[in-house]
């Protein structure tokens, strides 16, 4: 991603599995860290920790990123975010998406883990089409 | 032996022919239809989700992601 610094936009959408136990309270995390500002900082750090994203660690890893623990997790506690993560799911099960990660690259769909080498390859097709 | 060799020749002669009618145009219309699959693009509406990166960039990627 550093890489193409400023040649690309990567867009985050939620699609938490229903019968996953912290599936839709990680989301809630990410989105009350977005409040704060720490997004992106919040979204990798859940990504390393998976699976452990049970409320104690939620709060936790709130607290490594030095955001408002009270505000975090009364957002968390309240499902403050709970419509943004339904419309997204409600986006996902109206594209027939069933797996995740799903990416969507100027629009090309990429279904489930790819190594790296699979997603630059298309990443650098796209810019080569742009430059045409 | 010359008899059975007419029978095989006949064989392979259905088999190439096979090829021809068959298999082949199968395996173009694959090719061409797993290629026009690929060029499909998807509208994904971004709304207000979390993202990074200018929104100008010549790229756009949308993931759809669970945390678990």
């Amino acid at each position: 991603m550093k890489v193409y610094k400023g040649k690309i936009r990567l867009i985050v959408k939620h699609y938490p599995y229903r019968y996953r136990d912290y599936s839709h309270t990680a989301a809630e995390a990410s989105l009350a860290a977005l409040d704060q500002g720490k997004f992106w900082a919040m979204h990798h750090l859940l990504l390393k920790k998976s699976p452990e994203l049970d409320r104690q660690s939620l709060i936790k890893y709130a607290k490594e990123l030095n955001l408002d623990i009270k505000a975090f997790t009364e957002s968390l506690d309240k499902m403050k975010h709970s419509a943004i993560i339904e419309r997204d799911k409600k986006l996902a099960v109206d594209m027939d998406l069933y797996n995740t990660p799903t990416f969507f690259i100027n629009g090309r769909k990429v279904i489930g883990n790819r190594p790296y080498e699979y997603l630059k390859k298309i990443v650098e097709e796209e810019l080569r089409n742009v430059k045409k | 032996m010359g008899a059975e060799d007419g029978i095989l020749g006949g064989d392979k002669g259905r088999v190439m022919k096979l090829l021809k009618y068959s298999i082949l145009p199968f395996f173009i219309f694959l090719t061409a239809f797993s290629s026009l699959a690929q060029e499909k693009r998807y509208e994904v509406p971004i709304l207000d989700s979390p993202s990074t990166g200018p929104a100008n960039a010549p790229v756009t990627i949308i993931e759809f992601l669970d945390y678990q």
